[in-house]
């Protein structure tokens, strides 16, 4: 009942503070499908006006999408925490009776509604855009859900860095790159060891699933969605451990207040 | 008690050195009662707290809030309440109504009760015009009385205040020192600390003081102020002495501190003094006190 509550409160809260960035929140937008537009552009021109992108575009346009969500998502609950570790109030949500990793968890997925409406402004925008639309299916749920449990498990590593360092935007910053990389692998052209290997980065294998249903319309293999789901529960505990032991540290350390 | 806390002892590593922040510090604090924590700066008061909240791990050491381990049974949270150093104890782009929902909620409240006890707190505190102003808009003494309040929603046992009149004016600090007696009046235990030695003087049952990490003196305030009073009186007069008096009670072994301003050892002699002075006009006669900031500086500087 309680955790009911309290995802209730924190989706007052998130929509009371949002809304004051409505502005900002637009910008962004606009300028994440402008780079997108130009990362196109750039694509075209090196592989020449003649060739045709076609399912390849529709490829392009999921994991860039898929990699703006995960974005807003790691900032969202990474940088909070070093916000509020300055502002002090970090240390009024750790006076609660609630687990911190149990109350950011309850946090993301209070976020997750408008991140989910913003990523999906910014998905009709390109489509509109580059007349490209793609075809949904209900299958491109499963895989939509891994990527989330393993963007989920990555947050937490970025927001156990928070706590520890206080400082995560450089981290944040070389991670958007690494996080770009691993979204855009196209795992799903691979073959043989690095075929396998491919199963054990994070996030890259969900992406993969996800392209395969979308842009290729590729049927969904359950066995492959399993191994997906494995692949971002093991991301997520891993998120969790480190979260714990990050709490820990401070806790010993005394970094849980802005110095 | 609500508030045992045993040898805790805390170091923290700095630049490959280790600092002893705190060292064996003991406190009990009952229910209703209000104890201050004195020292300088630096002297492990925050530190000291911190632990208490849960919010640091002791090196060595332990905290019970009504027998319960912060540190071992996060239940025991709900048993405390803190405003901590500093102005940010809240959100400062949410109004007062929405800190205290926000955290009543967290604390493990029911939205209901929450509203309740928000509307209870909000006219009590006086604030009940300012619920709808985003806390950043707020002023300081304003700020600290929320976060006070949402320290409160949950209706702890303990409350640890650290300096909670910093920064805040004559009347903000009145308005404060007088929720404090009335929060320690319904039985909540008080821990709070503060550099401004009259506050804690007229507010605390027990003093404790901390210097470089240890407690050096912990004791009730009254008897504090008795034990390092002496027995001197200060006698006022209305007009000057003349020197023939003067003379006698100079003999008398009686110190003039002024024309009209004498100081006599004890009670025996003050009446011989009386004796003498008779029939000059007497304008106060007084047992001389100690007061906190001499006996403040006398053990700090003593170690
Ligand atoms: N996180 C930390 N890392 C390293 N040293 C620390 C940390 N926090 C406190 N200290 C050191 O521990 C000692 C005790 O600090 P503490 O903040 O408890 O003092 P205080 O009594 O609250 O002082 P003040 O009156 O200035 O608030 C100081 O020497 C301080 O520099
Ligand atoms: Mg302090």
């Amino acid at each position: 009942m309680n955790l009911i509550w309290l995802f209730g409160a924190e989706l007052k809260r998130g929509w009371i503070l949002q809304r004051r960035y409505v502005v900002e929140t637009i910008a962004l937008m606009i300028g994440l499908t402008l780079v997108f537009c130009g990362l196109l552009v750039s694509t075209q021109n090196l592989v020449g006006p003649d060739v045709q992108l076609g399912d390849r575009l529709d490829a392009l346009v999921v994991s860039y999408v898929l990699w703006s969500l995960s974005l807003f998502i790691m900032g969202n609950i990474a940088g909070e925490l070093q916000q509020e570790a300055q502002t002090g109030t970090l240390e009024q949500l750790f006076l609660s009776p609630i687990r911190a990793a149990q109350l950011l968890i309850i946090r993301a997925l209070a976020n997750l509604a408008p991140q989910l409406v913003i990523n999906l402004a910014i998905l009709i925008l390109i489509m509109a855009i580059t007349g490209n639309w793609l075809s949904f299916s209900l299958f491109a749920l499963p895989p939509l859900i891994t990527v989330l449990l393993s963007a989920y498990g990555l947050s937490l590593v970025l927001g156990s860095l928070a706590l520890l360092f206080k400082k995560v935007q450089q981290v944040l910053a070389v991670f958007q790159f690494l996080l770009f990389f691993m979204l855009m692998a196209p795992m799903e052209t691979w073959t043989g060891p690095s075929y396998l290997l491919g199963w054990l980065l994070p996030i890259t294998p969900s992406a993969g699933l996800l392209r395969n249903v979308i842009s290729y319309g590729a049927p969904l293999d359950w066995i492959l969605v399993l191994l997906a789901l494995l692949n971002s529960a093991l991301y997520l505990g891993l998120g969790l451990l480190l979260f714990h032991w990050a709490e820990r540290k401070a806790k010993k350390y005394g970094g849980l207040g802005g110095y | 008690m609500i508030l045992e806390s045993h040898k805790l002892k805390k170091s923290y590593r700095d630049k490959g050195r280790l600092i002893s922040a705190v060292h064996d510090v003991s406190l009990r604090i009952a229910a209703g009662e209000v104890a201050a924590f004195l020292g300088p700066n630096g002297a492990g008061k925050t530190t000291t707290i911190k632990i208490i909240a849960g919010l640091l791990r002791p090196d060595e050491g332990w905290v019970r809030i009504c027998d319960r381990n912060p540190h071992k049974n996060q239940s025991a949270l709900k048993l405390l309440g803190a405003v901590l150093e500093g102005n940010r104890n809240l959100y400062w782009r949410l109004t007062p109504a929405e800190n205290l929902e926000y955290f009543g909620v967290l604390r493990g409240l029911s939205p209901r009760i929450v509203q309740q006890r928000s509307h209870v707190l909000l006219e009590r505190f006086n604030l009940a015009h300012k619920a709808q102003t985003i806390v950043g808009a707020l002023s300081r003494g304003m700020q600290q009385k929320v976060a006070i309040m949402v320290a409160l929603i949950h209706q702890p046992r303990l409350l640890l205040l650290d300096e909670p009149t910093l920064g805040l004016d004559v009347e903000a600090t009145e308005e404060v020192k007088q929720l404090v007696r009335e929060i320690a009046s319904q039985g909540c235990a008080i821990l709070l600390t503060t550099h401004q030695l009259a506050i804690a003087e007229e507010l605390a049952d027990r003093i404790a003081i901390i210097n470089q990490g240890k407690v050096i003196m912990e004791q009730a305030t009254h008897d504090l102020i008795r034990q390092f009073s002496g027995s001197a009186y200060q006698i006022e007069l209305e007009v000057s002495l003349d020197p023939a008096r003067r003379l006698k009670l100079e003999n008398l072994g009686t110190d003039i501190e002024t024309e009209t301003k004498l100081r006599v050892s004890n009670l025996a002699a003050l009446y011989q003094v009386l004796a003498l002075l008779k029939p000059l006009p007497v304008l106060r006669i007084q047992k001389e006190e100690a007061n906190l900031t001499d006996i403040f500086l006398k053990l700090v500087r003593e170690q």
